[in-house]
């Protein structure tokens, strides 16, 4: 009898404790507001007859709220005239988009002064002087730019005095994709990371495919290029330290970029996702240099030993074990990459496993995200589809315009495919490239922003129904940096139950995400404890939080 | 004998003269035949042959059914002779040369298919089994785009030529268009539904298209079927096992695998699939033996690569807690170039 009611007792504890299930199952929903928003933003890769490997290559979007009126405001990356590689109109401009509160938007690019210059690709946001106002670093071919945030709704092109120009040692420009700002040192200065693609140019250029229906041509012609890791001085400088801290040792393909510290040792780590080549993570030793540690750790390659052609990367803990795990794009039939770390420095290739193997083998994939769409305490995935050909349906098992694709949590660390659940606006077939990740209106639901070449630009509002409860978190740096960029979160709910996350804007495929960190709260109404490490080192903890809010944290000083 | 049986065949492949007739009235049995053996029901064919065998001793058609009942039967050299005979007798019919053909392809004798195959379309462009037989060889000879269209017009004309359309499943299949593959290799199977090959091949091409309940149906139909003969399958249990590791139902896979290493154990790429699936069930030792074993065997068709498996013993080891292993083998990794795939994608 005593065994009965202890076993009965244990369940009922059990049951108690694991949290948040809301009464009903989550539907995920989207829905494309991009007619009524104001957006006219089209992805224009300026391409050739002859299909030049550039022209898949672009389509960076960034979410920064520029202006601080705590909403998050669009930037777009744009290609260029080819093969001048320059924006001589328009239709090339990059734009940044105000959001005015409403849904609607206003294209402030002129007076922000943000047109660019140059094929660009790739974008990445953050308060680098600490200034507090948000910065935009771009990338592209032949030209990245660093835009300091004047505070006035204006930007300046500082990039030749901060020195962040994207030149090799010998004063060669590589071709950037992605950047991530990190403060890889914990010194409350964030530092920049840029990924490099290859050494092609128009002079080198190959035909592939045959004429009318030209392919692109596989990156195995090219050379690699290295990754840059800029050191930040403080003073509106930064130092190139690729070479001593172990980053250009390492020659890759260098697409998306994702930050985290994936061994709890408070340093950042850095995952590259190559392309056709085998995927970097760069372990941060104590912010005195990086070894390269993909292979040991067993996500250099997929669960067949060979690499793919590695597009975009998220970097954070779907499994709630505080174990940050990957999830990569790929083109189709390879499937997308789900490493899971094991929490020993080890990571285990469950594409399969988790049950994503067999629907991403028909995709091909750029943008990626962890993100709990349907607040249920659990991050499910997206990604951002399209064939990197535009003459990919010669191959009647490619398509060049496809519906990106959302992956439902369903927890134990499987997920399950929900697009055609998922509402009209995630099903547009279309050449989909970069997307980022945020709250667009603040109702504590994360949606997509997705460029497309050639067609408009996606806003993916997420409309699933209001069943769960959520917070997100604005981090403010003191000793650390502004945006406590690195600041690793425990959330724990009044049931118990427990998630992690960390403070980031890297990630996906060449794009910025919104700096507030999201968790989705499921049934909980209050949040036991929310447990904050600084990349200074301090902790912090908050106590009986109240869920639906937006929660600015400004970091405590050391005791 | 084969050198004899087609010396023969070439000096008497000349005019004979004509036949008066022999086979009258036993045309619309002998075409019921032609199709039993077509489909491989060859007791059907021979309890309908033995009548008209009979009736009709001096019909040639008759000699030819015998034939292919012979060789259906493995009987090769009783086969050879009898398709000699025929071909003596009905030097213009091409479909003597284009069956004696298949059973010189069957006994990897590619040369003389090769040549029989051909004589065979100079006689009649229009026959099935003619156009099935040079396909096929076309296809093998890396002719794949004129091996198609063959192929195309074998089916066309006899759309339940089980071997035709199996084969063009193959061309599809093979320049990774599962769809189409699908399609033959369904109709392959319904007409010939003990041909483990076909069911294989027709669950292989299921999995891309995400029909998996469809491909794990096939798969099972193929076991059940798999049986030693022309029609049988030694990487069944090795696509099968791989088939359920990626439905994570990794006992069963297990169970495949295991008979995938026994039915091939000369290949590389069973030992390293048992290696990742012992791997995933943390059987270390296990996948360290198997990782081995697939690392010492040769592999010249490099359907697995040395980085693979080097990635392979990298991660066993480093489970294993073997570190300078573990070191040795990441290194190796690094040191080896990713496979250069297409020029284009």
């Amino acid at each position: 009898m005593r065994l009965v009611v202890a076993v009965t007792l244990a369940l009922a504890l059990a049951v108690s404790s694991f949290p948040i299930q809301a009464a009903e199952p989550s539907h995920i929903q989207f829905e494309n507001r991009q007619k009524r928003s104001g957006v006219w933003f089209v992805l224009d890769n300026g391409t050739l007859p002859d299909k030049p490997m550039i022209d898949g290559i672009p389509g960076g979007v960034a979410l920064l709220d520029y202006d601080d009126d705590g909403y998050l405001d669009i930037f777009f990356t744009n290609g260029a005239r080819l093969p001048e590689l320059v924006k001589d109109g328009p239709n090339f401009y990059n734009r940044l988009y105000h959001n005015n509160h409403d849904g609607t938007f206003t294209d402030v690019t002129d007076p922000a002064g943000v047109r660019g210059e140059g094929y660009s690709i790739g974008a990445a946001a953050a308060d680098y002087d600490n200034d507090g106002r948000t910065d935009i670093y771009v990338t592209g071919f032949n030209r990245n730019i660093l835009y300091h945030n004047n505070g006035d709704g204006t930007f300046t092109d500082v990039t030749a005095k901060a020195g962040v120009a994207g030149l090799s040692p010998t004063g060669q420009k590589l071709w950037g994709v992605s950047a991530a700002w990190v403060d890889y040192d914990n010194d409350g200065k964030l530092d920049l990371f840029v990924s490099n693609y290859l050494d092609w140019s128009f002079a080198t250029s190959r035909v592939c495919g045959a004429p009318g229906k030209r392919l692109s041509c596989s990156p195995t012609f090219y050379k690699g290029e290295p990754n840059i890791l800029y050191h930040n001085n403080g003073d509106g400088t930064f130092t190139d330290v690729s070479e001593v801290m172990g980053i250009s040792a390492h020659i890759g393909k260098g697409m998306g970029v994702a930050i985290a510290d994936y061994n709890g040792d408070g340093w950042m780590d850095v995952f590259v996702a190559n392309d056709n080549d085998r995927n970097f993570l760069f372990k941060n030793r104590a912010g005195h240099g990086f070894d390269e540690v993909g292979v040991e750790a067993f996500v250099a390659y997929t669960e067949n030993g060979v690499p793919v052609s590695s597009m975009g990367v998220d970097f954070r803990d779907w499994m709630n074990d505080g174990w940050p795990s990957l999830f990569v794009t790929a083109l189709g039939g390879e499937t997308f990459p789900l490493f899971r770390s094991e929490g020993n420095g080890f990571f285990s290739a469950d594409t399969y496993a988790a049950g994503i193997g067999f629907r991403s083998f028909k995709m091909s994939g750029w943008g990626a995200g962890i993100q709990d769409f349907d607040n249920d305490g659990y991050k499910d995935l997206f990604s951002a589809n399209s064939h990197v050909s535009e003459n990919a349906d010669v191959d009647p098992q490619q398509h060049y315009r496809q519906a990106n694709a959302v992956f439902r949590n369903l927890r134990q660390g499987t997920f399950r495919d929900v697009t055609d659940e998922a509402g009209a606006g995630i099903e547009i077939r279309a050449a989909h490239r970069g997307c980022a990740f945020g709250d667009l209106n603040n109702d504590g639901k994360i949606d997509v922003v997705v460029s497309a070449i050639g067609s408009p630009a996606e806003l993916l509002y997420n409309t699933s129904p209001d069943n769960n409860h959520w917070i997100l978190i604005q981090t403010v740096g003191v000793e650390s940096n502004r945006d406590g960029i690195g600041t690793r979160i425990k959330l724990t709910g009044a049931s118990g139950f427990v998630q992690y996350n960390h403070v980031t804007t890297a990630g996906s495929y060449a794009s910025s995400s919104d700096p507030r960190v999201h968790f989705g709260l499921g049934t909980d109404t209050t949040i036991k404890e929310i447990e904050l490490k600084w990349p200074s080192g301090t902790v912090q903890v908050l106590r009986n939080v109240k869920a639906d809010q937006i929660l600015k944290i400004i970091e405590e000083p050391k005791p | 004998m084969r050198e004899v049986v087609v010396s023969v065949l070439f000096a008497l492949a000349s005019a004979w003269p004509a036949f008066p007739e022999p086979c009258s009235g036993a045309q619309p049995q002998l075409a019921r035949i032609s199709a039993d053996l077509t489909l491989g029901n060859v007791s059907a064919a021979e309890a309908r042959l033995q009548p008209i065998a009979a009736s009709h001793p001096d019909c040639p058609e008759v000699l030819l059914a015998r034939a292919r009942i012979e060789e259906a039967k493995g009987n090769v050299e009783a086969a050879a002779n009898l398709y000699v005979q025929y071909t003596d007798l009905k030097p213009q019919d091409s479909r003597g040369f284009a069956y004696f053909g298949r059973l010189f392809l069957d006994q990897h004798d590619y040369a003389r298919a090769d040549a029989l195959s051909a004589a065979a379309m100079e006689k009649n462009a229009d026959d099935p089994a003619a156009l099935g037989l040079r396909g096929q060889l076309l296809a093998m000879k890396g002719q794949r785009q004129e091996g198609q269209r063959l192929l195309e017009k074998a089916c066309g004309l006899d759309p339940n030529d089980p071997e035709a359309q199996y084969q063009l499943g193959v061309i599809f299949d093979r320049d990774k268009n599962p769809t189409m593959a699908v399609e033959h290799f369904r109709r392959a199977t319904a007409l010939t539904p003990n041909d483990a090959r076909g069911w294989d091949y027709l669950a292989l091409n299921l999995e891309p298209l995400g029909e998996l309940d469809a491909a794990e149906q096939a798969y099972r139909k193929g076991l059940s079927v798999n049986q030693h003969g022309s029609l049988f399958d030694g990487f069944l249990d090795y696509n099968y096992g791989r088939f359920l590791a990626k439905r994570n139902q990794l006992v069963a896979a297990k169970q495949h695998l295991d008979r995938a290493t026994e039915m091939a154990p000369q290949v590389r790429a069973v030992w390293y699939e048992r290696a990742k699936l012992n791997l995933r069930l943390k059987n270390y030792q296990q996948a360290r033996a198997d990782a081995e074993k697939a690392a010492s065997t040769l592999d010249s068709a490099h359907v697995i690569l040395d980085l693979q498996i080097y990635a392979l013993l990298g991660q066993v080891y480093a489970r294993l807690g073997d570190t300078e292993r573990a070191r040795k083998y990441a290194e190796l990794t690094r040191q080896t170039p990713p496979p250069v795939r297409g020029e284009q994608r």
